[in-house]
């Protein structure tokens, strides 16, 4: 039993042809599917490498925002353990039944501490990636539009009360702790969480308002391709916020860049393999901007406060 | 539940000539030297990749011949000592168990038992941890003054098996490694396995050759560059390049391959992709096998088949 991945995050957005367009042409998605979510018209895309049928879901409002995130499990019958446990918990547990949703089957939802809507699945349509089974190609055609990173890697969600939401995800669904920042009292400003990726993170918290999203990422090979992708980036206009540059946290390599109605992107590569018995890494306070931007060592005011 | 498997922990390697290939591994790779024995009467030498936290991952033992005296997977839990001797002995396989610290300083508690192809497995928990080279408090993103290529960390073995078939049957059965990727011959059987426990393309991968034999174990680096960067150390230090820096079709990584002085081959790679537990396997076909290993080249130098440890 655990958690295996992310698997798909759900946003709103007022202009669904605009961030079509930003995220087929510019980050180099596919649309998988145009359709309508409760009335309202969507499109879902997926990266080139990922297998599931999707990775984001955009559905048109008013106000950008974040409807729900989902975490694939390890295995089927997880889904029935975790309900119990969260139900023990004493968060209100629903059941979304197959054919609910599009382009996968049963899943349990439920709201978080700090507010925001996860979702648990396992049985996900499974539609392949773009290479095939059979004697694929190691890389996609040389003619793909954009960045086009293989798949989405992590999220970074905020939250009034650090230390609760990271007690509720590594003792109720049992992620990882692998690095945290501590104030000078000792309370978490934000903490990095691993399900069964062996990875630095697959989700992070850190301080901020309840319910809000701060960034979901895509990974890509190496730090050359985030090079190549400022130069996209900055070709087609789009913001820059941070980068590129690297984190002390995770050690990752990293861009940080905003879609047209300003939900922010990361492109991130790096790393390190993190066994389930490692000690974790502690950033203190005053060394917080070297732990968020090595080179840089600046706590960004607009990278800490902007959010969506 | 437990992760059971979670990665390959080491090889231990035979040398003829230890205090060579101790230079060797240690300036030219960059691993560091955590300790060294002499158990029953030989000399070992044992060895760890900078990002390493546990007492080794390679280990040197001085013996006549060169090749692979064993390969260890790391246990998440003590319990799954218990669990895989259960199986094994279910399948009558002979499982012997040892104590921690009785194979070597720094050793786990460990169960050791033979694979159809002769190999010989060790599953470990336990290991003694001596940290990697950075603090745990506001820790850089890496050390500096390594020697060498200095890779992280080992990241696979490669074997050989007259019956990779059965190999295969006995690691995805009893070890529970999921198939990745697998070539074909034109009669259906199968030429190579790739299998894995730590959801990337290969922790473990066989091709038919010479029961025993040790193909080559690899080093994970970070990214092409870091290939690029190591070919030159490779280079200037003399070392024998078996395969310069290119991709496979196979796992997709970016990898060169060269031999220690003694004749283990080993690999830099990097690369590869994410894997699901229920990850439908690649097939490749014999026509495409060339593609299949160097997918630039689409050929397969004759002595990556025949020359082996």
């Amino acid at each position: 039993m655990g958690i295996l991945r992310l698997a798909h995050i759900d946003v709103r957005t007022p202009d669904l042809d605009l961030a079509t367009a930003y995220y087929t042409d510019v980050m180099g998605l596919q649309q998988v599917q145009r359709g309508s979510v409760d009335g309202a018209d969507a499109a879902w895309f997926k990266c080139w490498d990922e297998e599931d049928h999707h990775s984001l879901r955009m559905r048109y409002n008013p106000r950008t925002g974040m409807d729900s995130f989902t975490f694939r499990v390890e295995a089927e019958d997880d889904l029935h353990d975790y309900e119990k446990k969260l139900a023990d918990y004493g968060c209100q547990v629903s059941r979304v039944s197959k054919g609910e949703a599009v382009g996968q089957g049963e899943s349990i939802r439920f709201e978080v501490p700090s507010g925001q809507i996860m979702e648990l699945v396992w049985d996900i349509e499974k539609t392949g990636n773009i290479l095939g089974k059979h004697n694929p190609s190691p890389v996609p055609p040389p003619d793909m539009p954009g960045i086009a990173p293989p798949r989405m890697d992590h999220m970074l969600v905020n939250a009034e009360e650090v230390g609760e939401s990271a007690r509720f995800f590594q003792d109720v669904l049992g992620l990882r702790l692998t690095e945290q920042v501590l104030d000078g009292n000792g309370h978490q400003l934000g903490v990095w969480l691993a399900g069964r990726t062996n990875s630095p993170h697959d989700i992070a918290i850190v301080n901020g308002p309840n319910g809000a999203l701060h960034h979901w990422a895509y990974w890509l090979d190496d730090w050359d391709h985030i090079r190549k992708a400022a130069d996209t980036l900055a070709y087609n206009g789009v913001q820059i916020d941070q980068g590129p540059t690297r984190h002390g946290v995770t050690r990752g390599n990293t861009i940080y860049f905003f879609d047209p109605l300003g939900i922010r992107n990361e492109v991130f590569t790096g790393g390190y393999w993190v066994d389930p018995d490692q000690e974790i890494i502690t950033w203190t306070e005053q060394e917080f901007g070297k732990g968020l931007f090595y080179y840089e060592n600046i706590v960004a005011q607009r990278f800490l406060r902007m959010h969506t | 539940m437990s992760d059971r498997i979670l990665r390959l922990q080491h090889v231990e390697i035979r040398v003829p000539d230890l205090e060579l290939c101790t230079a060797y591994y240690t300036e030219v790779l960059g691993l560091i030297e955590t300790d060294r024995d002499v158990k029953d009467g030989v000399d070992r030498v044992f060895l760890k990749c900078w990002d390493e936290h546990e007492h080794h991952s390679v280990v040197l033992r001085e013996a006549p011949t060169y090749g692979l005296d064993h390969m260890s997977f790391k246990l998440a839990e003590q319990g799954d000592l218990d669990y895989f001797t259960e199986k094994l002995q279910a399948a009558s396989v002979p499982v012997k168990r040892y104590a921690a610290r009785e194979l070597g300083p720094g050793w786990g508690e460990a169960i050791r038992f033979e694979s159809p192809s002769g190999h010989l497995v060790e599953l470990v928990h336990g290991m003694e941890r001596l940290g990697n080279m950075l603090p745990r408090t506001n820790p850089p993103p890496r050390p500096e003054g390594l020697t060498g290529i200095a890779p992280p960390r080992l990241d696979h073995v490669f074997v050989m098996a007259e019956d990779v078939e059965a190999f295969t049957a006995f690691f995805t059965d009893i070890l529970e490694f999921r198939l990745t990727e697998q070539i074909l011959a034109n009669d259906g059987h199968q030429l190579a396995a790739f299998l894995e426990r730590s959801h990337t393309p290969h922790d473990i991968a066989v091709i038919t050759g010479p029961n025993g034999a040790l193909h080559h174990f690899a080093f994970w680096v970070d990214e092409w560059n870091a290939i690029r960067d190591a070919a030159d150390t490779l280079a200037y230090h003399g070392v024998t390049i078996d395969v310069a820096p290119t991709r496979h079709g196979v796992t997709r990584g970016y990898t060169t391959y060269f031999f220690d002085p003694v004749g283990n081959r080993n690999e830099l790679f990097t690369g590869g992709y994410w894997v699901d537990p229920d990850f439908e396997p690649i097939t490749w076909t014999e026509e495409e096998m060339g593609r299949a290993i160097f997918y630039y080249h689409r050929q397969v130098n004759e002595k990556f088949f025949t020359v082996h440890s």
